[in-house]
């Protein structure tokens, strides 16, 4: 188990997951969860502060708090993105999305579409310096994409286990109008429809506990049969997005660690320092 | 290559987070973020048993009643519908004001409700809805 976590993996994969993940991070804060920034107006008579909130010690979040850790997470990522001092911006990155994630989570709702991110925001700043175009396989930068890959299957594998302890069984899970609920209360253009062929959704939670099931997959299959199954998750993701209006896009980021990102070129018309960054 | 006292706390470090998320999986709950288990949509509705749906309604002062959403007033309804016993008539007040906060150029709203919508099922099918009155401030 240790020699397949610590297998090498080209540098320039850790380069280039670096780069996707930091950029992503402000689209996250500003496009696809602004509503996390809008908690600087949530009543303090609604904070529910989480075990690690408390264990931290961290302040509850005012309007100032709440924009001054969005600042610095924006300014961090980017930096971040550009590969430079992996360890230290790589590492204020991931204390300020954690905090970021303290003040999303701390009014009541917990998301689990998170976790993975967050691993990969851990490991990142633990593979050392890579290149884009650095070969050289290196053992941490195997550790980071192999634990990333982990975290994505432990959502997947994880969530079987909690639909049989909260579902009271799985076969309960199986059998039940989760869906149903899902698209009543959440139901899009596309997704309100099927409440006529409740049929189709009592099937997808059948499909979704196999696809949960069979994401161990992710971490074996190689080459073409592996960019199929991704491809598969994703689209699994994006009809859950048309249906309901959820989708684990951090997530769906993570699970470009399982793809071999170092046989991406650097486009020419990128800017020169981002090259030298690169060499 | 890395040393031998890199490998032993990568390895180490991996199998106590491995601990905590099997931990929070088998035991734990929200409050324990982000090693609580993943339980959304993990609950089982009965196919003949009801669906409810919470919602804000505010109505401004020429009577116009305007449905709400998280960014009038900062929250998610799963937010506050996870909490309902706490949003009093003057936490409402509190979200009107928000409103006033975020969305100046709006109608100010002079009352707000929380309402309660109920689906029967019936082998999984949804029935008619039917809507109820939580709670309120101001004018409704």
């Amino acid at each position: 188990m240790s020699r397949w976590l610590l297998q090498p993996v080209a540098a320039a994969r850790v380069a280039w997951l670096r780069t996707l993940v930091y950029l992503f991070v402000p689209v996250d804060v500003l496009v696809t969860t602004p509503w996390v920034a809008r908690h600087d107006t949530a009543p303090p008579s609604l904070y529910r502060p989480l075990l690690l909130d408390r264990l931290l010690h961290l302040p509850a979040p005012t309007t100032l708090l709440v924009h001054l850790v969005e600042a610095a997470l924006l300014v961090t990522a980017v930096a971040a993105a550009t590969g430079r001092a992996p360890r230290l911006l790589g590492g204020a990155v991931a204390a300020l999305y954690l905090e970021w994630m303290l003040i999303a989570m701390s009014w009541g709702k917990v998301d689990h579409d998170r976790f993975a991110f967050l691993v990969v925001l851990c490991l990142l700043p633990t593979a050392g310096r890579a290149g884009h175009t650095d070969r050289t396989p290196k053992e941490a930068a195997g550790f980071a994409v192999r634990v990333t890959g982990l975290a994505v299957v432990a959502t997947y594998l994880l969530s079987v286990v909690a639909k049989a302890r909260f579902g009271g069984g799985l076969a309960h899970w199986l059998d039940s109008a989760v869906f149903v609920r899902a698209v009543l209360r959440r139901g899009t253009v596309l997704g309100t429809p099927l409440l006529q062929h409740v049929w189709v959704l009592h099937a997808g939670q059948y499909a979704l506990v196999l696809l949960e099931l069979g994401s161990p997959l992710l971490l074996v299959l190689r080459g073409r049969w592996l960019y199929r199954l991704v491809a598969g998750y994703v689209v699994f993701h994006l009809l859950t997005w048309t249906g309901i209006g959820i989708v684990f896009l951090p997530h769906l980021v993570c699970l470009l660690a399982l793809l071999p990102l170092e046989r991406l070129r650097l486009p020419s018309a990128v800017p020169v320092v981002a090259r030298a960054s690169a060499q | 290559m890395l040393t031998s006292t890199g490998r032993r706390l990568r390895l180490g470090s991996l199998a106590v987070a491995a601990v905590l998320l099997l931990l929070g999986t088998a035991v734990g709950g929200d409050d324990d973020f982000p090693f609580g288990p993943f339980r959304m949509y993990a609950t089982a509705d009965d196919p003949n048993g009801r669906v409810l749906s919470t919602a804000l309604e505010a109505r401004t002062a020429t009577g116009r009643v305007v449905s709400v959403d998280e960014r009038d007033v900062g929250l998610r309804r799963a937010e506050y519908e996870g909490q309902l016993a706490r949003v009093t008539p003057a936490v409402l007040h509190q979200l009107v004001e928000v409103h006033a906060h975020r969305r100046p150029s709006e109608p100010a709203w002079v009352g707000l409700r929380v309402i309660q919508t109920e689906y029967l099922l019936r082998h999984g099918t949804p029935g008619a809805a039917r809507r109820s009155v939580l709670a309120g401030w101001g004018a409704s």
